[in-house]
């Protein structure tokens, strides 16, 4: 298997931005484009968007990765997850620049970047799938009762975890305040209110007609309060439950898929997602 | 100027580089050395605008992902501590021919260890060494490492049984551990646990070294004061800096020093030859 790997460069505004492209010999006419979240560059936690683009060129689809502006190797300022629709639109341009044979793209994203991406996709028709790993839709009170309910709600009380952090130098008070914020919380808000953020996500979704990939993992809190949020609403439900969205749950995984066996999982629940429409 | 994104032909692939070209006249130019693992990715803005900042002022830089690392080929657990050190040789080659410099090193914390040991054994010394908070003991910083395989162990309701002792048991007898979602491997922990940053300076070349300290109050921390001083005692010409500001390398969120890049640039600012 012969994959070509390129340094790309391109504009955003007057910026320039970073990202690579892995290429296979005989390329898909539909690409992947892993849109980087959180506090990561193009190569992800652990590497993981290196391996995955790699892994998906291998199996014929051309990926490329990139920085946002303000992120690893791209000029400009930081911005967050909710500003970064030119940065798309500039990649996918350049997407299709360099990949010859190119006709839709997918765009896959983890954490807030799979928000990002429910911001962006309806309004881009180049856009023929999107899959989401964790997404990212956070609000105070899912937060407190995701924690409380599959986290501390193990562990809280045993005395030993705690006397094992220690040893471990962890920050225990900390910890302990943390919890005691996230009790107070949730006591305080009996029904979790929509955010705003959620809104916009279902908003996207809605208005995104395309395949919808889904991958959750079983021991992150991050994904629990999304299967929450969308567990606690009929027009998530709706939406979810449509047969264009296929939704993968990975037991074990943390948020960032951190060990090998989990990225191999992700990976291949892309590549057969991808040869399934 | 616009920095240059490219493959750097290497063994078993290519290493990913940018170039940063001077603006102006070239005064002088480092070769980027990247610190360890996670370190490296939460570090790449901050090594993005010392790069930057440093072309600015006339000095050219390179980046460049070693083996294994960010965008360069292989997988983690094909690293080596020598073949990096090979990168080392061929980022500087690279730079060498493109600028017309001697070039100098610059490296943050495992990346500064791999600079110092890479220097001492060069057929040609760099033109200087800039280092940014350095790990000077190979040993302690693979224990910091495993550590980290630990905490995530408790969290998951695991006792961690042993420790770090277990797990160095375990790869020495010659188990592949995944620690924070990196595969270390026997032989790249065996590299890590024989470096002793303490050995001499080589000898002629100058260092800058830089440490990132809380706030602006902070006394030089002990061991950093230890090792400047018996490096000078060798003859080395070192300066060190103390400059407050985050711990950006492993800050959970994506953090900058404008200060630390301030002090780099007129670091090198000051002698007439820089880099």
């Amino acid at each position: 298997m012969q994959l070509e790997e390129k340094a790309l460069a391109f504009r955003c505004g007057e910026d320039h931005l970073y990202g690579v492209l892995s290429a296979p010999p005989c390329p898909a006419a539909r690409g992947v484009l892993i849109v980087v979240g959180g506090p990561q560059y193009r190569a992800g936690s652990h590497r993981q968007f290196t391996l995955l683009a790699r892994s998906l060129a291998a199996a014929g689809t051309p990926a490329m990765r990139f920085d946002y502006r303000g992120m690893g190797d791209s000029e400009g300022a930081p911005r967050d997850f909710t500003a970064v629709g030119d940065d798309l639109a500039a990649a996918i341009d350049h997407f299709f620049a360099v990949q010859p044979g190119l006709r839709e793209v997918v765009l896959w994203g983890l954490c807030d970047a799979a928000s990002a991406i429910l911001f962006y996709a309806g309004a881009d028709h180049r856009v023929a799938g999107i899959a989401l790993l964790n997404p990212w839709a956070r609000t105070e009170e899912g937060l407190a009762r995701a924690t409380l309910k599959h986290y501390y709600g193990r562990r809280l009380l045993a005395p030993e975890f705690w006397a094992k952090l220690a040893r471990g130098r962890f920050d225990v008070a900390g910890s302990a305040r943390s919890a005691w914020r996230m009790l107070a919380a949730a006591a305080g808000s009996p029904a979790p209110a929509a955010s705003s953020l959620s809104e916009r996500m279902r908003e996207g979704l809605a208005r995104f007609d395309g395949k919808v990939l889904l991958m959750l993992s079983g021991a992150d809190l991050t994904a629990r309060e999304f299967a929450g949020l969308a567990a606690g609403s009929p027009e998530w439900q709706d939406l979810l439950g449509a047969p264009r969205v296929t939704r993968q749950q990975l037991a074990g995984a943390d948020h960032t898929c951190s060990r090998r066996v989990w990225q191999d999982q992700v990976a291949e629940w892309t590549s057969a997602w991808l040869r399934a429409w | 100027m616009t920095a240059e994104a490219f493959f750097l032909p290497a063994a078993a692939g290519a290493r990913y580089c940018v170039f940063h070209p001077a603006a102006g006249a070239c005064r002088g130019a480092l070769l980027y050395v990247h610190p360890f693992a996670e370190e490296m990715h939460k570090s790449r803005r901050m090594a993005a605008l010392a790069a930057r900042a440093l072309a600015a002022s006339g000095i050219a830089v390179l980046q460049i992902d070693l083996h294994g690392c960010g965008d360069s080929s292989g997988e983690f657990a094909d690293a080596r501590w020598d073949a990096w050190k090979e990168d080392l040789a061929a980022g500087l080659a690279w730079l060498r021919e493109r600028t017309g410099m001697a070039p100098g090193l610059w490296g943050l914390r495992l990346g500064a260890l791999l600079a110092l040991d890479y220097a001492r054994g060069a057929s040609e010394a760099p033109r200087r060494l800039l280092l940014w908070q350095p790990v000077l003991n190979g040993a302690t910083f693979l224990t910091q490492f495993l550590r980290l395989r630990l905490a995530a162990a408790m969290l998951d309701g695991d006792t961690g049984r042993g420790g770090v002792a277990a797990l160095r048991g375990a790869l020495q007898a010659g188990e592949t551990l995944e620690v924070a979602g990196y595969t270390l491997t026997p032989a790249l922990a065996a590299d890590l646990d024989g470096l002793d940053g303490a050995a001499p300076v080589r000898a002629g070349v100058p260092v800058h070294w830089f440490e990132v300290v809380a706030d602006a109050q902070r006394l030089v921390p002990p061991a950093a004061a230890t090792q400047s001083a018996h490096w000078r005692l060798q003859g080395t010409a070192l300066q060190l800096q103390l400059v407050p500001g985050p711990s950006f390398w492993n800050t959970q969120e994506i953090a900058e020093s404008a200060g630390l890049v301030a002090a780099t640039v007129a670091a090198c600012a000051e002698d007439g030859d820089a880099a």
